[in-house]
C-alpha cells in the first residue's frame, strides 16, 4: 500500500538545482533505501519528506508530497504533527542531554499524548519497540549520553517512535556505529517495518542490499531508477545503476 | 577505473575457468582416441588426470568465495562469479564423463572392436567444439552465440542414436558382441551429456550478460545408462 507519494518533486538550493524531477510512490511497511555519491540529492530528497528543508533559507520546492493522500506541502498543514507523523533519525546519534526516560518522553508530553495513557508505559512500550529497554530497564534515570553509540541511536530510534508516527526517516543512521551495533539497528529496522513506512539513506550499498525492499538510486539530481531491492541488486535496469553499485562510477 | 584490483581477480577467476575448460577439452578428445586406439595405458593416464581437473575446480571456487567475502561484488560482477562456479561445475563432470570412456576402454580390455570407431569419435569431436565455442561465448559475453549453440546439440543426438542402432544391429547379428556394444553405447551416452552439459554453460553465458534464467534445454534422447566418470 502507498504511504507517500511524491509528484515530479523539483527542489532548488537558491538557483542550483538539487532535485529534478522526481517521482516515486514509497510503499507503508516497507523498507526503502535511497543510495547514490554524495551530493546526489537523496538526503534533500528524504528532508521534503517532512519539510525538514525549509528550515534551510533560499530553498525553493516544486511538485507534490502526499502523505497518506494529503498534500503536505499545503498552505493547512500542520507543520509540528508533520513532524510527528514521520519522525527522523539522524547520522549521529543526537539524544537530549537528559535522563533516557526522559528522552523517550520529551516529545508524548509535548503533544500531550500522557493525558491519554501512562507515560511510563508510553516510554516502555517505545524503548521494547527499539530494542532497548532490556539493556536500560534498571536504570531508566541514567544520562542518555553514557550509553554507547549503538544504544544512543536506538534510543533515538525510541524517541522517534514514541510519538507514534507513520513513517520514520533514517538519514545514514548507521554511519557513526560500529558493525555490530550497525547489525543492530538493522534487524531493529527490519522489525519495525511490521509497523512502520521506512525511508533510509545509505552510503552502505551492503546495507542498502541487505535491509531494504526498495531501493532508489540517486545520481546528479535524479532518480536514475526505483525497483525491488533484489533487482536492484542483481540485474538493474540502467547501466549508470549496475556502474554505480558494482563500483565503475560515483 | 576505481576497482582495479577487484577488475584483475574477476579477469583471473575467468582465466582460470578457460584453462579447466581446456583442461576438460583435452580430456574429452583424447579419452575416445586411447579408446580408439586401444591404449590401456593412455586410459590410466586419463584416469589419474581426472584429479588435476577436480583440483582446478575446487582452487576456482574457493578463488570465487573469497571475492564473494572480500569485494561484496553486485549486479553483472556477481553474475559473472556465479556463473564460473556453475560452469566449472560443468566442466568437472564433463571432465568425469571423459573419464568414464576411458574406463570403460579398460573395461573391453585388449579384445579388439567389433567395428572401427566413427560417429563417436565425431560426437566427441562435436562436443568439444561447442564446449570451446560456448567457453568462448562466455568469455566475450556473446549472447547471440549462447543463444545459438545449444540447438547443435541435436546433431550429437542424431549421431548417438545412429551409433544405437548400428550396434543394435550388430548384437542382433552377433550375441556375443552385447558385452562390448554395451560398453561402447555408454561411451556414447557419455558423450552426450557431455554436450547437454555445454547447453548449461550457454544458459549461464545468457545469465551473466542479461540476467535472464533461460531453459535452452533440447529434449532429452537416447537410453539412460549408467557409465559416468
Amino acid at each position: 500500500m502507498a504511504k507517500i507519494d511524491v509528484e515530479h518533486l523539483n527542489f532548488y538550493y537558491g538557483s542550483k538545482p538539487a532535485l529534478s524531477d522526481i517521482s516515486v510512490t514509497v510503499q507503508d511497511r516497507q523498507i526503502t533505501a535511497l543510495i547514490g555519491p554524495s551530493g546526489c540529492g537523496k538526503s534533500t530528497f528524504l528532508r521534503c519528506l517532512n519539510r525538514m528543508n525549509e528550515t534551510i533559507p533560499g530553498t525553493r520546492m516544486e511538485g507534490r508530497v502526499l502523505l497518506d493522500g494529503q498534500d503536505i506541502y499545503a498552505p493547512d498543514t500542520d507543520v509540528v504533527d508533520l513532524r510527528r507523523r514521520v519522525g527522523m533519525v539522524f547520522q549521529r546519534p543526537n539524544p537530549f542531554p537528559q535522563s533516557i526516560f526522559d528522552n523517550v518522553a520529551f516529545g508524548p508530553l509535548v503533544l500531550g499524548m500522557h493525558r491519554k495513557e501512562n507515560l511510563a508505559d508510553i516510554v516502555e512500550r517505545s524503548l521494547r519497540g527499539a530494542v532497548l529497554w532490556d539493556e536500560v530497564k534498571d536504570d531508566l534515570r541514567q544520562d542518555a549520553l553514557s550509553l554507547s553509540l549503538g544504544q544512543q541511536q536506538r534510543l533515538c530510534i525510541a524517541r522517534a517512535i514514541a510519538v507514534e508516527p507513520g513513517v520514520i526517516l533514517m538519514d545514514e543512521p548507521c554511519s557513526a556505529l560500529d558493525p555490530i551495533a550497525t547489525l543492530q539497528v538493522e534487524e531493529l529496522m527490519k522489525r519495525l517495518k511490521e509497523n512502520y513506512c521506512i525511508v533510509i539513506v545509505t552510503h552502505n550499498m551492503q546495507q542498502a542490499a541487505r535491509v531494504s525492499d526498495w531501493t532508489g538510486f540517486f545520481w546528479l539530481g535524479e532518480l536514475v531508477e526505483f525497483d525491488d531491492t533484489q533487482v536492484i541488486f542483481t540485474r538493474p535496469g540502467q547501466e549508470l545503476t549496475e556502474d554505480y553499485i558494482t563500483g565503475r562510477a560515483g | 577505473m576505481t576497482r582495479e584490483t577487484f577488475e584483475r581477480e574477476l579477469q583471473r577467476l575467468q582465466d582460470e575457468a578457460l584453462v579447466l575448460g581446456s583442461m576438460v577439452e583435452n580430456a574429452l578428445t583424447e579419452s575416445v582416441e586411447v579408446l580408439k586406439r586401444r591404449d590401456m595405458a593412455g586410459s590410466r593416464r586419463l584416469i589419474a588426470h581426472d584429479h588435476l581437473i577436480n583440483e582446478k575446480r575446487f582452487a576456482i571456487e574457493n578463488d570465487a568465495l573469497v571475492l564473494i567475502a572480500t569485494q561484496q561484488p553486485m549486479a553483472g560482477d556477481l553474475r559473472t562469479i556465479a556463473a564460473v562456479l556453475d560452469i566449472t561445475h560443468e566442466l568437472e563432470r564433463i571432465g568425469d564423463y571423459a573419464k568414464g570412456i576411458a574406463k570403460i576402454n579398460l573395461m573391453i580390455g585388449e579384445e579388439p572392436l567389433v567395428k572401427p570407431l566413427v560417429d563417436i569419435p565425431r560426437m566427441a569431436e562435436k562436443a568439444r567444439d561447442m564446449l570451446h565455442r560456448a567457453l568462448e561465448a562466455f568469455v566475450e559475453q556473446d549472447v547471440a552465440l549462447a543463444r545459438a549453440i545449444p540447438a547443435e546439440d541435436d546433431e550429437v543426438d542424431d549421431l548417438y542414436n545412429q551409433v544405437y542402432r548400428e550396434l543394435i544391429t550388430y548384437v542382433l547379428a552377433d550375441p556375443s558382441t552385447i558385452e562390448q556394444a554395451n560398453y561402447l553405447l555408454w561411451a556414447a551416452h557419455n558423450l552426450e551429456r557431455a554436450a547437454d552439459r555445454v547447453t548449461n554453460v550457454c544458459e549461464r553465458v545468457i545469465f551473466t550478460v542479461t540476467g535472464e534464467m533461460v531453459e535452452m534445454d533440447q529434449e532429452d534422447s537416447g537410453v539412460e545408462s549408467p557409465a559416468h566418470g
